[in-house]
């Protein structure tokens, strides 16, 4: 409450000195009036397009270390290359985006991911002498064919180093089908389809307590009257 | 309005609880419904998207809904937020509950695959020795099937197969395709019986209490409902000692509230309906309010590619789904494990997901494109016996985001589930094998209990009050005018899916209820 007082306050002041200038100012200020914005932002209102945030920006790493990185990099390229027309993982920012998804999740995901990169990259320095980021393909498919395993839902292998191999692939593809490079790659043939979905927003949400108090604060400022008329909603 | 003391409390909007609605406002009574969620409204809350519009590209929202292993990045937003709603267990046994708060619950999303309970199940005790029988047998509750039936418009098959009881079907009479043909042909001398699958229609689509049962309710102009109302617990008139309504938190404002009521109805789901039962410390004169959780085995199964139906030449072959019924301990007796399981048999025509084969890169997209529309699904439910120590219980440690104690859930498989499991992948690969089909991937372990979404009997039916919580009628033992009518009562588990069954108990529940209310016994 005692915030709440203090901003008004400060309003006040702000009105108070605009008052003032007012007063030395030639033309005399328009008649204060509320302005019913939102009774113009209807059905006919353009709605403006948006793109998703990932089709244009950057991201830093927050999670991998360069070196894991690279192997991430380099073991995307090998699992999920380029074929026919549609983009390879690494054409479709696959392994930053693992970085973000990685980097959200809980520690056991966590924990897989970087032991299973360091591990591959140990692996490659015993048996080439080079990073895994620098081994040709027939190299890396040495490295990681004998701990291709298939597997049903919910089940991935639960073997040491297969589990990574697999649980990465199966991440990798995912996150490449399901990029906007692919959506956008014309289909030649069965690949698999980028998915589309009916996506729910969260529905009216209360996703922490504090969230939920807060919308029991009134607002501060009523700017003008509720309206008569309901908001028509958008037609999709 | 909230002073005005109701007829009838109904916790929860599912199918149970929008049966409870339905039958009762029918008959005239006044009842109010709970609902802890929202109303979703698909034109409000939905939109089609790509996957990379979405926050994380199709993947789970992290640490949002972990063990809800049915969920993806589209969908991420109408399961319980397990950050919102916590409940513990053990580290070394993992239980997955899956929760709907939407107005209609978990009737919104179910499979529906629609199949009775037999006397295999509700005398189970009687057939095989181990736990208790029902209070009810097939006879008891066949009529409300019938009519359950017709409502949900199940369409199905006449198959007359002593542990897959007829019913009232709209009948499937569409033949098999060649590659069920095949499997029926192996199957038949093994003495492992293959029916069609027995679904619920609904309508345009759905099959849910927001459109089959709620509507009926509403159209009596005896229901009144409130959404997003969290109920704390069930109060209790102090000079009867009898539930007289409850209280429950504004989920969105968290303001404080109660309603009363002459009789109060449990509907909120197995486990969320055993929580309120255990924070409001009624019923549970037996000691069993929690005890006996139950579901079934899922996760074992066997995928197989039909090679004639490979290259593109699927529609002869593929298309069907059948469901084998329980063939285990039947007429014959196995004594690697007690009860059985079915096999859900599915010959798909969409592509074979790139898990099924130990390739990468181009020589994995052309096994694809060869193996597509050729998958032959095999997956199993499979019976959980009823043991006392599988149990829930309130964690006195945690909260919710409301500030009700949570559950703990104390449960874990057996040898009798892990054979059972063993032994459904090896018939099922045998089957596969010489129905001359190739086996792609097998698994033999279960997924954690609970990922079935069948979870029952915390709260099971009985005569003997020491042995039971509710009644024949899903009644309290305790307090006459206390019912719960969702999963909660079941005394075993069964193979099949519990929605018909659940729809039929809270059908009969509340015509006994309407009964006693008019003879004022209530």
């Amino acid at each position: 409450m005692r915030r709440r007082d203090f901003v008004r306050g400060l309003v006040a002041v702000g009105a108070a000195s605009k008052v003032l200038l007012g007063q030395q100012a030639v033309a005399p200020p328009p008649p204060p009036a509320p302005v019913p914005w939102l009774l113009g932002l209807n059905a006919k209102t353009p709605m403006p397009h948006v793109q998703a945030a990932e089709e244009v920006a950057t991201a830093e790493l927050r999670f991998f270390s360069p070196q894991q990185m690279a192997t991430l990099t380099r073991l995307s390229d090998v699992l999920m290359p380029a074929v026919g027309e549609k983009p390879g993982a690494v054409q479709a920012k696959a392994p930053v985006f693992l970085d973000f998804l990685i980097g959200s999740s809980p520690d056991d995901r966590q924990r897989l991911y970087s032991a299973g990169l360091n591990w591959l990259d140990a692996e490659s320095k015993k048996k080439y002498n080079a990073e895994f980021a620098r081994l040709t393909d027939q190299q890396a498919g040495e490295l990681l064919k004998p701990w291709m395993r298939t597997w049903l839902n919910d089940h991935p292998p639960t073997e040491e180093h297969a589990d990574f191999v697999n649980i990465a692939h199966d991440d990798i593809r995912t996150a490449t089908v399901n990029s906007h490079e692919w959506s956008i790659a014309p289909e030649r043939g069965r690949e698999p389809r980028t998915e589309e979905e009916l996506y729910w927003s969260p529905i009216q949400p209360d996703l922490s307590p504090q969230s939920g108090r807060a919308l029991s604060v009134p607002p501060h400022v009523q700017a003008i009257p509720p309206s008569k008329h309901r908001i028509p909603s958008y037609p999709r | 309005m909230l002073n005005e003391t109701y007829d009838v409390l109904i916790i929860g909007s599912g199918h149970s609880g929008g049966m409870a609605a339905k039958i009762l406002t029918e008959y005239g009574i006044r009842c109010i419904m709970l609902n802890a969620g929202p109303v979703a409204d698909v034109t409000r809350d939905a939109q089609q998207k790509h996957a990379y519009e979405l926050p994380y590209r199709g993947f789970r929202p992290p640490g949002q809904i972990e063990h809800v292993f049915q969920s993806n990045g589209f969908n991420a937003n109408v399961w319980v937020d397990e950050r919102e709603v916590p409940y513990t267990a053990k580290e070394d046994q993992p239980y997955n509950w899956v929760r709907v708060r939407l107005f209609g619950g978990r009737s919104l999303f179910w499979s529906r695959q629609s199949f009775r309970l037999s006397d295999y199940e509700f005398k189970a005790k009687s057939h095989d020795g181990f736990g208790e029988d029902w209070p009810i047998s097939h006879a008891d509750l066949a009529p409300y099937y019938s009519r359950v039936e017709g409502i949900l418009r199940v369409m199905g098959a006449q198959d007359g197969v002593p542990q897959l009881p007829n019913g009232n079907f709209i009948p499937d009479d569409a033949p098999w395709t060649l590659a069920l043909q095949r499997f029926i042909e192996i199957a038949k001398p093994r003495g492992i019986p293959v029916c069609k699958q027995r679904r619920a229609l609904g309508r345009d689509g759905l099959a849910s209490s927001v459109n089959l049962l709620l509507p009926d309710a509403e159209a009596t102009g005896k229901l009144t409902s409130i959404a997003n109302a969290v109920v704390r617990e069930l109060t209790v008139d102090k000079n009867t000692g009898l539930p007289n309504g409850c209280n429950f938190v504004d989920r969105l404002t968290h303001r404080e509230l109660s309603v009363k009521a002459r009789v109060v109805v449990l509907a909120a789901g197995t486990l969320e309906s055993t929580r309120i039962l255990l924070n409001s410390n009624l019923a549970n004169s037996s000691g069993l309010v929690g005890r006996y959780l139950m579901d079934q085995v899922y996760g074992p199964g066997v995928l197989a590619s039909v090679p004639q139906a490979r290259r593109g030449n699927i529609n002869a072959w593929m298309g069907s789904a059948a469901i084998v019924p329980r063939f285990r301990n039947i007429s014959t007796k196995t004594d690697k494990f007690l009860r059985g399981y079915a096999i859900n048999t599915t010959a798909s025509v969409e592509a074979v997901s790139a898990r099924n084969f130990a390739l990468y890169g181009a020589e994995l997209q052309r096994k694809l494109d060869e193996y597509y529309g050729s998958g032959f699904y095999m997956t199993i439910m499979g019976e959980v016996l009823g043991r006392y120590e599988n149990h829930v219980r309130i964690d006195k440690e945690r909260k919710d985001a409301w500030g009700i104690p949570v559950l703990h859930v104390d449960t874990k498989y057996t040898d009798n589930e892990f054979n059972m499991a063993k032994d459904a992948v090896e018939t099922a690969c045998e089957l596969a094998d010489a129905s001359g089909f190739e086996i792609l991937s097998k698994n033999d372990k279960p997924n954690p209990p609970g990922y079935s979404i069948h979870e029952v009997g915390t709260c099971r039916m009985g005569d003997d009050p020491k042995k039971s919580v509710l009644n024949k009628f899903s009644q309290s033992h305790d307090h006459k005018n206390l019912f719960v009518v969702d999963g909660a009562q079941f005394t075993s588990a069964g193979w099949q899916n519990p929605t018909t069954t659940i729809l039929a108990l809270s059908m009969r529940a509340s015509e006994y209820l309407a009964g006693e209310m008019t003879r004022q016994n209530i």
